[in-house]
């Protein structure tokens, strides 16, 4: 599919990417990557262990700073911003490693994500009555009801993957950076995570996963960026992309 | 001349604390344990030393009997309090905090046993000598600046050159490494403890014989070879002993400046400084987050 | 022995006060302080300077103490907001024996060595309040309401932000959290009610000087914290009645050379610590095997 065959899927661009640049030491990280974040999409990043990926998440994000190019939300540079600020503008993680708030309950791992304010108290948010109940609400469509009062470090795997989710489900962010949300899901919770996920979509969140099983990438995505060693190899739709000699090559190496 | 008086003392001051830095911050490099009750061992070592050669044994033997101290407190410490901490859990916190406590008991140990008051050594080592006009030199600083000099190079050549001596490098880089090679890291970590500890030795042994012993002398042994260690850069042996001797000059120079009651203040504002705009220290590699 | 006592409560109600408001940003924000005597002592001085000067009323001096301990405390968050862990602690202590200079040099307001005397007891009901009998009541209040105050924001977004930030700076701030706003929120506050203990010291002693807030001090209320329980809401309370009435307990046991008393309670909660930390390192509140796990997971960055 052309750039232009997606742009008629919707027309608001979320996050702009151009000519992304990171070095570390030297080494590329991630070059001259550009790419559109379209409002109601599911992108799927694929790629080889160190292609660049979860760098490309951090560098949206703001947890790393680029050494060139620009990411724009709604038009606006985000480029050298605060990772709590751009949080605040509706953008939303996951993290590899889960980095759960190991010593909280399940309960308020999902309720502090929805009181950025550093006050005690906020009169502008919602109320609490409302936050419980959106808490009660995410609780139940995680399975995590009856979890309620256990610490996230108390927490079985699947249960554990499933609070991850929980707690960007509560943010209300519009676009969610989800970095390997799926990986070592077992077939049960692995269909539950899908039916949450196409939800939310339908609810109009925007999604880029970074994803290594590809039944699940064709199934689940409306596009694909392929990237290796930090370059953006290709950007369309699943068939297209997955069915690219050249990047299955890359992809499974000498595994095939 | 005052500023040549004061180097010189600086030097000499510097000399001790770098030594005692230098210990502090192989240990730290090797094993990742934040030992601070080392004061400790250096208030046991300067006592042992005092109680032997006062009762009459000779110097010599004071200062053997005051290494073995060191050194048996040292690993004793790794042994009984680090090693049981860090089956169930290695956080810095606790075993900063277990070794805080120590450290407190040591003190107080000590005062009962040798009185909280100065003690003082008489010795021709501390008289001072006219070397210039007006500048007045002991040949204790002498001592001191030297055991700095031959006591380091000993040390980076037992680190560069000796089998144990590059497994302890290692060990400060990966624990896992060392197990691969076949190497026990708890027997490594105890060799850090004894060869760091040995090392308060010169500076206790030079302070017993110049300005004396308190109890409370470990507290400020241990804050200032803190400061050095990271003045100096965490993880850098040879920053902790650049620091060491800065933070002496630092405390000596001050006085041209300041009353001798701020010279503590001017390490700490050093200190203070050092972390707030360049946290990995002067030459540090490892960064502060 | 009434008067033992009551003089007693109103040491440990003060003491708690310290154990409290450190165990607030050590118990929840991972923030190890050994600077915390610097504040009892601005307190102190800030409630003495103005109980003489302008008015004995704690209307009056507690909020000056609080804004001025406030201000200073950012001295503190400054090191805490850009580095954590030994270096944090470093960066504290530093502070802590460069405050013991000033303490001991700025006469004009500290008095020097020598200390501040003749400062005035607190007025309430047209009544000088000194007897320890009258001055309890008031301690254990201020006690009381300080551990309200920290429990309830404990129980806040803003606790649940801090235990989030410890426990995951970077998902907490991928999630909106302004880190470094919310820990300094928390020294602040930390700080500021610290001050109430020394504006009550000075108030109860009619006497301060720098003995009272030196590294001891601060090493004191860090022990009644770390023996208490770090991170519980009684543990520090226990502490502080528990590392206070070491003494007088001591004082009975007849065989112990009463010149040593106070040498042997070092002793005594320096082994304790450092036992605590081998067996029970969640302290005597806490839960110790749910708490061993958790500090593994949280520490080691």
């Amino acid at each position: 599919m052309t750039a232009q065959a997606l742009a008629s899927l919707s027309e608001e661009v979320l996050l702009e990417i151009r000519g992304l640049e990171k070095s570390f030491g030297g080494v590329k990280a991630v070059s001259d990557v550009s790419m559109d974040l379209r409002a109601g999409i599911v992108t799927t990043l694929v790629g080889p262990n160190g292609a660049g990926k979860t760098t490309l998440f951090n560098l949206i994000t703001g947890h790393l700073t680029h050494s060139g190019g620009s990411v724009r939300w709604l038009g606006r540079d985000i480029g050298g911003m605060k990772p709590y600020r751009i949080a605040r503008l509706g953008i939303a993680r996951t993290f590899q490693d889960l980095r759960l708030f190991k010593d909280m309950t399940v309960e308020e791992n999902i309720l502090t994500v929805m009181e950025p304010g550093a006050l005690p108290f906020s009169f502008t948010g919602p109320s609490a009555r409302e936050k419980r109940e959106r808490v009660a609400r995410v609780m139940e469509r995680t399975g995590l009801a009856d979890k309620a009062r256990t610490r996230a470090v108390d927490l079985a795997y699947a249960e554990r993957k499933f609070l991850s989710l929980a707690r960007i489900m509560a943010a209300k962010a519009r676009l969610w950076l989800l970095d390997e949300p799926a990986s070592g899901l077992d077939p049960n919770s692995y269909a539950t995570f899908l039916r949450l996920l196409r939800e939310e979509v339908a609810a109009g969140v925007t999604v880029c996963i970074i994803e290594h099983n590809l039944d699940i990438v064709v199934g689940s995505s409306d596009r694909i960026a392929f990237l290796d060693r930090g370059r953006l190899l290709a950007d369309g739709d699943p068939k297209t992309v997955l069915e690219d000699p050249e990047l299955t090559k890359i992809y499974f190496g000498d595994r095939v | 001349m005052l500023w040549l008086q004061l180097t010189l003392t600086g030097l000499q001051t510097g000399a001790l604390y770098a030594l005692t830095a230098v210990g502090f911050s192989l240990i730290f490099g090797a094993t990742r344990v934040f030992h601070f009750a080392h004061g400790a061992a250096f208030v046991l070592a300067a006592y042992v030393f005092y109680w032997v050669d006062t009762a009459g044994l000779g110097m010599i033997p004071g200062i053997v009997l005051a290494a073995l101290a060191a050194m048996a407190f040292g690993v004793a410490m790794d042994r009984l309090v680090y090693a049981p901490i860090q089956r169930h859990e290695g956080s810095f916190f606790t075993v900063f905090v277990a070794s805080f406590g120590v450290g407190i008991a040591v003190q107080n140990i000590v005062g009962m046993v040798f009185g909280r008051g100065f003690v003082t050594m008489n010795s021709t080592l501390s008289r001072s000598r006219e070397i210039v006009d007006g500048v007045y030199v002991a040949p204790l600083a002498w001592i001191a600046i030297a055991c700095a000099a031959v006591f380091f190079a000993l040390l980076q050549f037992f680190l560069r050159r000796t089998h144990t001596g590059m497994a302890l490098r290692a060990l400060a880089d990966s624990p896992e490494l060392i197990r691969v090679y076949g190497l026990d890291p708890r027997r490594l970590s105890s060799y850090a403890f004894a060869l760091g500890s040995v090392l308060v030795v010169p500076g206790a042994v030079i302070t017993a014989l110049g300005s004396g012993l308190n109890p409370a002398l470990g507290h400020h042994v241990m804050l200032i070879s803190l400061a050095a260690t990271i003045v100096g850069g965490i993880g850098s042996i040879g920053g902790a002993l650049v620091a060491g001797f800065v933070l002496g000059l630092a405390e000596n120079l001050a006085l041209i400046f300041f009353q001798s009651q701020w010279t503590e203040a001017v390490t700490f504002a050093i200190l203070f400084l050092v972390i707030l705009l360049r946290p990995s220290g002067l030459f540090g590699r490892a960064a502060a987050h | 022995m009434e008067a033992y006592l009551l003089n007693l409560g109103v040491l440990v109600s003060i003491y708690a006060i310290l154990a409290v408001t450190l165990n607030f940003i050590m118990g929840y924000a991972g923030i190890f302080s050994l600077a915390h005597a610097v504040f009892f002592g601005v307190g102190a001085y800030v409630g003495a300077q103005v109980g003489m000067h302008f008015s004995a009323s704690l209307i009056v001096t507690i909020p000056a103490a609080m804004a001025v301990s406030a201000v200073l405390s950012l001295m503190l968050a400054l090191p805490a907001l850009r580095v954590r862990g030994e270096y944090f602690v470093a960066a504290s202590l530093g502070l802590q024996m460069l405050a013991v200079t000033v303490f001991s040099e700025w006469k004009g307001m500290t008095g020097g060595i020598g200390g501040l005397i003749g400062i005035p007891a607190v007025r309430m009901f047209g009544e000088d309040i000194y007897r320890p009998a009258a001055f309890f009541p008031l301690a254990a209040g201020a006690a009381i309401l300080v551990l309200i105050v920290t429990r309830l924001l404990v129980r806040s977004s803003l606790g649940r932000s801090l235990t989030a930030i410890r426990d995951s700076e970077s998902a907490a701030e991928s999630f909106g959290k302004n880190v470094a706003l919310i820990k300094t929120i928390s020294v602040v506050v930390s700080a500021a009610l610290a001050a109430v203990a020394g504006v009550l010291y000075a108030n109860y002693l009619s006497f301060i000087n720098v003995e009272s807030f030196t590294l001891d001090t601060s090493v004191l209320v860090m022990a009644m914290v770390i023996i208490g329980g770090t991170g519980t809401a009684l543990g520090p309370i226990v502490g502080a009645a528990l590392l206070l009435l070491l003494p007088g307990m001591l004082s009975y046991l007849w065989f112990l050379p009463q010149t040593q008393i106070g040498a042997i309670q070092q002793i005594i909660y320096g082994l304790g610590m450092a036992v605590l930390m081998i067996f029970r390192p969640g302290g005597l509140v806490g839960r110790s095997g749910a708490r061993r796990r958790t500090r593994k997971a949280g520490g080691g960055k």
